[in-house]
């Protein structure tokens, strides 16, 4: 009896989430997954089945400066949080990560800022772009009313090229957004920036999708 | 837990932290066993839980359980670097000695992981010990066919049928 399509797409799914499919099909399988919701729902029914194999291994902890790595590659968090900066500040110093320390009590002025208004022209977020470029840090400064069950995007509009999105915006406090290269490059060529209303968790397309709800001017210092 | 993920996707740093604290030593303990040295392991630690704090929203688009989605998030990071490591080098030094576990973190989440586990373990007791044996090196240690035959000194042909047939048959038997 030969197998179905679906049961060799089933066996894939499988062999992928074992580890046995290797190589390029391993890659060519990975590519097809992200592009296809019914071979993705596959491959997450044997993640499911075979995740309790995972669970005959003993636990190993971590040790604590993993922690700390992780959170300073996800951006600190400024805003009320005295407990955490205490605890990452201390796990920092007994490693010796003094020039870290130097970094987190630097202050330099902003290269650029954006102040991101209503319609009725109340601040609600403030966007600063790092003196070194690395990131931006957006701080909700305004009562921002964000949409339940959907994200806001922040775009750089660089002229004559598409909106490049530079991450998420938090509904409160302040957040770090760390930018790569090519989001180095469209913030510095841009002249507005702007916030579109997405699917949770951002655009799925790497274009804005929903409205736009708010455009800013960058003003470079 | 999958609440504390849906958190982390609103990007609360006081639920990511819970949930780091809750997984990770599950989580080295796949990444060890697959790149069998501590210092790359905690490495792909790091990345895992950087792409889960970027990605937790994906996890809300699918279905499944949410220690699945983490454990597959770290085994698929440890498959890529170890296949990357060996195509670069052969031979490393084997730290998996250090696997020791120093803690038992068993709360009632660990519970939930467990649960899951022990209806796989009677499906995987039901099959032919050579076709657990190959699904087990494989999935715990992140072996290819090739290095599987290579461990047990079986064909390949024959570790690749074994492999097909064991994973058909733990799916008939989990889903009945």
């Amino acid at each position: 009896m030969k197998p179905n399509q679906a049961d060799v797409l089933d066996l894939l799914a499988a062999e992928f989430v074992l580890g046995t499919l290797a190589g390029a099909a391993r890659r060519r399988f990975e590519r097809w997954r992200d592009a296809d919701p019914f071979v993705e729902r596959r491959v997450r029914a044997w993640e499911d089945r075979l995740a309790g194999l995972a669970f005959q291994l003993e636990p190993v902890t971590p040790s604590p400066g993993v922690w700390v790595s992780i959170e300073r590659q996800i951006g600190p968090v400024l805003q009320g949080r005295w407990r955490a900066v205490a605890a990452s500040i201390a796990a920092i110093a007994v490693l010796g990560f003094g020039w870290f320390l130097w970094q987190q009590l630097r202050v330099a002025p902003p290269a650029a800022e954006a102040v991101i208004a209503s319609k009725a022209g109340e601040a609600l977020w403030r966007v600063e772009l790092a003196a070194d470029g690395e990131y931006v840090e957006v701080s909700a400064v305004g009562a921002v009313s964000y949409p339940d069950q959907r994200s806001l995007e922040l775009w750089a509009l660089p002229p004559e090229a598409s909106p490049v999105s530079l991450g998420l915006m938090p509904a409160s406090g302040r957040l770090r957004l760390v930018l790569d290269e090519r989001q180095r490059a469209a913030v510095g060529l841009a002249a507005n920036v702007a916030v579109s209303e997405e699917p949770l968790g951002g655009s799925p397309t790497g274009a804005p999708t929903g409205p736009v709800l708010y455009v800013a001017a960058i003003a470079r210092t | 837990m999958a609440g504390l993920l849906a958190a982390c996707a609103r990007q609360d740093r006081q639920a990511f932290q819970r949930l780091y604290e809750m997984t990770s030593s599950q989580l080295l303990a796949c990444l060890m066993r697959i790149l069998r040295n501590r210092a790359l392991a905690e490495d792909a630690l790091q990345d895992v839980y950087v792409q889960v704090w970027r990605q937790a929203i994906r996890f809300e688009r699918g279905r499944g359980s949410s220690w699945a989605w983490l454990i597959a998030i770290a085994r698929y990071r440890a498959i890529d670097l170890q296949r990357r490591e060996r195509r670069l080098a052969a031979g490393s030094s084997d730290d998996i000695a250090e696997m020791a576990a120093d803690e038992e973190p068993h709360d009632s989440l660990m519970a939930l992981g467990h649960h899951a586990a022990a209806a796989l373990d009677g499906c995987l007791a039901a099959l032919q010990s050579r076709q657990r044996d190959c699904i087990l090196l494989s999935y715990q240690n992140g072996m290819t066919h090739a290095e599987v035959a290579d461990q047990i000194g079986e064909p390949l042909g024959s570790v690749k049928s074994w492999i097909r047939r064991g994973l058909t048959a733990l799916r008939r038997c989990l889903e009945s």
